[in-house]
């Protein structure tokens, strides 16, 4: 187990260049601590370089720029097995002429450890597993979930396993198999107090397993926080837009004093001292909010933006609206129960203390605002 | 005027892909025909779109039967699941080519329009010089549906057109998929494993199982009322939590019982309920974690996993022995093992048959 430190990491499959800006670089600046025994998630869209870290953190890749640390120790030069990295892949990688104990057994028997002391780890960490039932089986013979769970013992078998590394690791596993294999994944991980990373483009299981999230985009962190943080306080538009489902809502605004913030032909009203803030750096700003954190109203309704309803969209548990101010798409939540029809026109109340602004992509900082604020008329 | 299904069969070596489907789809539906992977709707789709041929049964459209007419002369659209686009021609050329090889000469400019029009209206005008390999799955995608739109055929097919999209694609493109229908009219049909894609975009919903219709109507319709345990169970999201319970009498009133704290009152509806046990039904979202009402039904959990869905959160927890979820409309998360209490709304139960899986009857009056 260890801490994993990646200090300036940049890796460009084509080397760099003579000329800086003829680099094309997979992953640039990377620098991240990861505490010891945490669940991490390395989480973005296809292309954008967290197969590429992961496969420098394993070892299997050495960075063109940057140091890897384990516990303090540079192992950037180390290949996996020298840094005690076990993974666990896509597709399940078994030994079929072994029955399951003999896969669990296989890395303590290569590494010359006593027939005794092999049964009684194998037996711990297939009790873990849940799969002391097939120790016997053939593994020919298991689902593909239960195949995946022997990749992972075979991994966590060793005691001195620094960390073990998953590649989408339900990409080939039933739907319904997926939700216990989720769950034992991340008790294994919680009991045996193992650093875990995980890396996937599905938020859903990036959000479900990791207290880390890495969110990355084009080569670059965009952020690491809890789920809970990446999704209350998104540090980029892009976070902001890739957590939650459906995204937040962005909006254009030109901030005046007083706190009129005007947008595509209308305005709200935010506190004065926030536009304050805002002002002393600019006038152009991006709004962002939360479709949930929107209140849509069917009656004129003091404080609201009003619209038309572009698209309503059920999910059973609520309804989805995107109601078109001027140019502008913004997406809220309706109850179930409320009637509501493509071309109503609505009443949109924006939470005041859920809104976040951006410039240039990146999350403006506010100090602390008084979180009573959510009454404009008291400015 | 519309589609209609009659009495179709498709046998291949000697097992019923689809058994005696019978369907009407009417001008203005969107229609979803859902179900799980390999239920036969991909099947029932394509001959729909003649490019099967039914073992026996018939296929209208408008009146006109059409059941041997060959692909060619299918005045439809079909948009697959494997996005298929020419790799040597820019998104403008793709989304052109079939007016280019139809019988019906087109002038260029009336092309031009079209490709614009329809290209404006999946969002992707900016991208017409690209060629394929320079642009992402989510616009291939829209390409190819701007193709299938493009001749303005009346009847458009999609067979799980969104499969192999990213998420946020699919979330995008669900919503946008609704809004082109209703720019565009006549009619579609869409097969797909996903109820969200239903409950989002459909007029209509149909569910396949096991080679035939089981229940067909609009989407809050079959919602409300699944007519058997399978439809309720599937077209839920996430799946409806269906838990075996046995009839008691207390004080003089009627309960379904699942375990001693768990206990549906369901006097209102004794009448229908002659049997010793049954099959109850409940959606995750109408057990809570917090209580709402005093009527509520409240039980023990231990929490198995909690797992983040989009902005929404499902809890897995264990009662008993028996596996529940729950689904909250915020982000919230639970440890492995923690207890809590869980609040089930008394309203929301379909009681099953347990032989035939039936609905039997459902509490509350709204439901």
């Amino acid at each position: 187990m260890a801490i994993i430190e990646l200090r300036n990491i940049c890796h460009a499959y084509n080397g760099i260049q003579k000329n800086e800006k003829d680099t094309i670089y997979a992953v640039k600046d990377i620098n991240q601590i990861y505490p010891d025994g945490s669940a991490v998630a390395l989480l973005g869209p296809s292309g954008c370089g967290k197969t590429t870290l992961l496969e420098i953190i394993s070892g299997l890749l050495v960075p063109t720029k940057g140091q890897i640390f384990f516990d303090g120790k540079d192992v950037t030069s180390l290949n996996a097995k020298q840094r005690h990295i076990a993974q666990v892949f896509q597709f399940p990688v078994v030994y079929d002429s072994m029955n399951v104990y003999g896969n669990l057994a296989f890395p303590l028997r290569n590494d010359g450890v006593d027939s005794d002391k092999i049964r009684e780890r194998v037996y711990e960490v297939a009790k873990y597993l849940e799969i002391t039932d097939l120790l016997k089986y053939s593994v020919t013979k298991l689902t593909a979930a239960d195949k995946q769970k022997v990749s992972l013992g075979r991994g966590i078998v060793r005691p001195d396993t620094a960390a073990v590394l998953l590649d989408e690791p339900l990409t080939v596993i039933d739907p319904k198999a997926q939700w216990g294999l989720r769950r034992k994944l991340k008790q294994v991980q919680k009991e045996l107090n193992i650093t875990m990373i995980y890396v996937t483009h599905d938020q859903h299981e990036a959000l479900t397993f990791a207290e880390h999230v890495t969110v990355m985009d084009v080569g670059k962190i965009e952020q690491t926080g809890s789920p809970k943080e990446l999704h209350e306080n998104p540090e980029s538009t892009f976070v902001g837009y890739f957590i939650g489902s459906p995204g937040m809502n962005f909006i254009d605004v030109k901030v005046n004093p007083g706190g009129k913030l005007d947008f595509s032909g209308t305005s709200i009203l935010i506190a004065g001292k926030i536009a304050d803030k805002l002002l002393e750096t600019g006038k152009y700003f991006t709004l962002g909010i939360r479709p949930e954190y929107i209140i849509l109203y069917k009656t004129e309704t003091e404080s609201c933006i009003s619209g038309k309803v572009k698209i309503v969209e059920d999910n059973g548990t609520y309804q989805i609206i995107t109601t078109q101010i001027g140019a502008l798409d913004i997406k809220s939540r309706a109850p179930e129960s409320m009637e509501i029809t493509y071309g109503d026109i609505v009443w949109l109340h924006l939470n005041q203390d859920k809104i976040k602004f951006f410039k240039e992509g990146k999350k403006f900082p506010l100090q602390p605002i008084n979180q009573k604020s959510s009454n404009m008329e008291e400015y | 005027m519309g589609i209609i299904i009659e009495n179709v069969t498709k046998t291949i070596q000697g097992v019923n892909i689809l058994n005696n489907v019978n369907l009407v789809v009417n001008e203005g539906d969107f229609s979803v025909l859902l179900a799980p992977t390999g239920s036969g709707k991909t099947t029932l789709l394509r001959i729909i779109a003649g490019i099967e041929k039914p073992t026996s049964g018939k296929i209208y459209f408008d009146g006109v039967d059409v059941t041997n007419l060959s692909v060619q002369n299918h005045n439809i659209a079909m948009v697959h699941q494997q996005f298929v686009n020419y790799p040597s021609y820019t998104v403008y050329e793709n989304i052109a080519s079939p007016l280019r090889v139809s019988k019906k000469k087109y002038s260029k400019k009336e092309i031009d329009d079209k490709v614009r029009a329809n290209a404006k209206l999946l969002g992707i005008s900016g991208i017409l010089d690209a060629l394929p390999e320079q642009i992402s799955g989510g616009q291939q995608q829209r390409t190819a549906i701007a193709r299938a739109l493009i001749k303005g055929t009346k009847y458009v097919f999609l067979d799980e057109p969104l499969a192999n999209l990213d998420y946020k694609l699919r979330e995008e493109l669900r919503g946008e998929l609704k809004l082109i229908f209703r720019k565009k009219g006549g009619a579609m049909i869409y097969a797909t494993p996903e109820p969200i894609d239903a409950m989002g975009m459909a007029s209509h919903v149909g569910f396949i199982y096991k080679g035939e219709i089981i229940q067909y109507g609009p989407v809050k319709e079959v919602y409300k009322n699944p007519k058997f345990l399978e439809v309720g169970e599937y077209f839920s999201n996430p799946t409806m939590n269906i838990l075996e319970g046995k009839k008691i009498e207390e004080n003089n009133r009627q309960f379904i019982k699942v375990t001693n704290q768990f206990k549906i009152d369901v006097s209102s509806v004794n009448e229908k309920l002659v049997k010793d046990s049954y099959f109850i039904g409940v959606r995750a979202h109408d057990i809570s974690m917090k209580n709402k009402k005093d009527c509520f039904v409240e039980i023990d959990g231990i929490v198995e996993l909690t797992e983040a869905v989009g902005s929404d959160t499902e809890i897995h927890i264990e009662h008993f022995g028996k596996e529940i979820i729950a689904l909250v409309d915020t982000f919230v998360s639970y440890e492995i093992g923690e207890t809590v209490k869980l609040y089930i709304n008394p309203n929301r139960f379909y009681i099953f048959d347990k032989e035939t899986h039936k609905l039997c009857a459902k509490t509350g009056k709204e439901n």
